[in-house]
């Protein structure tokens, strides 16, 4: 069977620290100005009255179901046979239709292209070299784990198993290949 | 939310910006001013027509609106040099590609339409002489020409509103009205559109049964304008949840809710239509009201492009 990579975000180990997003950064060349990845903070009060933060990780969600694939009238947003959403820009005409279409304001125009750019699960980087994503290495408190959805024995299936998890905006029928564990700090435990 | 750090400028949700607002509004009057066009031929019979000023301007505003309108789309691609992938590369799953085939076909039929009825002027004699078989061939194939012409207008008029409706990042454009609502308000602006290039350009008279045919129709369309509207935020309320949140911010705030009250509802609709209640027959058929009333319809249509591509971006619950 193909691979099929997915991302576990894990929202009570995360700090915050933007580790990954400059790793990101690095590895992809990324000009400046504009992020396949940032993470963003929201302050949460929990049931028991103490305050806490979130930590919203914003990139690519890697849609198995890919609103931005398809409105493409070029199929320049592809999606591989291991589920990684990819721009093709020497087939981008550069209509900002799957920038528009994509529900999670994953993607950018790259300033030097003119065409959409957004995370690719370091498909070109260090995917290519058989390696982790750079976000993933670079993780201090392992926040965030990659791997196989079809391989049972898979890390990412592993903490899948033993970790409750969500997708964002998942009535939209997107099927991120995101998951997020919710912070269960202050006493939630879903 | 807050970033803790970096520009989070890129996460800006309006990406189509007013070149696309006019570009929706040139598509949707040359569909609008081509069909309304050949009803008026067809009511008036083929052979005598080819002379009427609504028809000549039927003629002349579709292929030049919507060649307009598609100038101002490629020059508004961030990738303008590399549009003629457009032409090659197909997705059939996208709106996108579905609009460009039509347009391959549309274009073509609307300019052969054109050649036909000034054939007398323009491919008789002169330096477009060589031209005269294909406006000939026009003028013998006219009636399947023009239906064929139909059909891809009304499909050229839905498809810039399928182009929204297609994305659920949006509800404002999310909904099934969005095509419908489209395709009427861009055949008023085709009518009012032939009516002012008419009565302008080619002497015609508000005598003429025609003109105040497409008037009392223009008045027509617009209360199926309004109903559209009123079912695009009525069916958002019905969804409830955020869909019901965009409908309320849509409908009341800042300077996006005064376009649509003022400019798309007041000026664009129901002052046509109060007017034409009101006014005593000979004001109503007089030169000077009709050129008034299709200015007024005109710029009702072109908020309601803006509106709706900003609100739509603007608003997303
Ligand atoms: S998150 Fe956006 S860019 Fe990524 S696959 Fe989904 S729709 Fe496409
Ligand atoms: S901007 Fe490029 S990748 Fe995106 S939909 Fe248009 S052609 Fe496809
Ligand atoms: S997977 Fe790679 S491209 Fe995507 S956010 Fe992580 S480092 Fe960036």
């Amino acid at each position: 069977m193909a691979k099929k990579y997915g991302m576990i975000h894990d929202n009570n180990l995360c700090i915050g620290c933007q580790a990954c997003s400059i790793a990101c950064r690095s590895e992809n060349e990324i000009p400046e100005s504009v992020y396949r990845l940032q993470v963003w903070v929201k302050e949460e009060e929990y049931p028991n009255g103490t305050i806490g933060y979130e930590y919203h990780r914003q990139s690519c969600v890697q849609c198995e179901n890919t609103p931005c694939v398809g409105v493409c009238p070029t199929k320049a947003s592809h999606i591989t046979e291991e589920g990684i959403v990819l721009v093709d820009v020497d087939l981008c005409v550069g209509c900002l239709y799957c920038v528009a279409a994509c529900p999670y304001q994953a993607r950018y125009v790259h300033p030097v292209t003119k065409a959409p750019d957004k995370c690719t699960f370091c498909h070109d980087t260090r995917l290519a070299r058989g390696e982790e994503p750079a976000c993933v290495t670079v993780c201090p408190t392992d926040a965030l784990i990659f791997g196989d959805l079809n391989d049972p024995k898979s890390k990412i299936n592993q903490a899948l198993s033993s970790r409750v998890t969500y997708r964002e905006k998942e009535k939209l029928g997107t099927n991120p290949k995101m998951f997020i564990v919710p912070n269960h700090k202050g006493g939630i435990n879903s | 939310m807050n970033q803790i750090w970096g520009s989070i400028e890129q996460y800006n949700t309006v990406v189509w910006h007013w070149p696309i607002a006019v570009y929706l509004f040139l598509a949707g009057l040359s569909a609008g001013a081509i069909i309304s066009a050949i009803v008026i031929k067809w009511m008036k019979g083929n052979d005598v027509s080819p002379s009427d000023g609504i028809i000549k301007a039927g003629s002349i505003l579709a292929p030049v609106t919507i060649g307009a309108g598609l100038l101002l789309l490629i020059t508004d691609l961030t990738r303008p040099l590399h549009f003629w992938k457009l032409l090659i590369h197909y997705n059939f799953g996208s709106v996108m590609t579905l609009g460009v085939l039509a347009l391959f076909a549309y274009f073509p039929v609307v300019i052969l339409f054109f050649m036909g009825v000034f054939k007398k002027e323009l491919f008789e004699t002169g330096p477009l002489q060589f031209l005269a078989p294909l406006a000939n061939l026009a003028l013998a194939y006219a009636k399947l020409i023009e239906s064929v012409t139909l059909i891809l207008a009304v499909g050229v008029g839905a498809y810039t509103g399928f182009l929204l409706s297609a994305m659920n990042s949006y509800p404002l454009f999310n909904t099934p009205v969005l095509p419908a609502l489209f395709l009427v308000s861009g055949v008023s602006a085709g009518i009012s559109a032939n009516l002012v290039v008419g009565l302008l350009f080619f002497k015609s008279s508000t005598k003429d049964g025609n003109v105040s045919y497409l008037h009392g129709l223009d008045v027509k369309v617009s209360f199926v304008e309004l109903f559209f509207l009123f079912i695009l935020f009525v069916g958002m309320f019905y969804q409830g949840g955020s869909a019901a949140h965009v409908a309320h911010a849509a409908l009341s705030t800042g300077g996006l809710s005064t376009l649509l009250w003022l400019g798309v509802i007041g000026l664009g609709l129901v002052l046509p239509i109060g007017l034409n209640f009101a006014l005593p027959h000979g004001v109503k058929h007089s030169h000077g009201f009709v050129i008034f009333n299709s200015l007024i319809v005109l710029i009702g249509v072109m908020s309601l492009r803006y509106y709706i591509l900003y609100a739509g971006q603007v608003f997303v619950g």
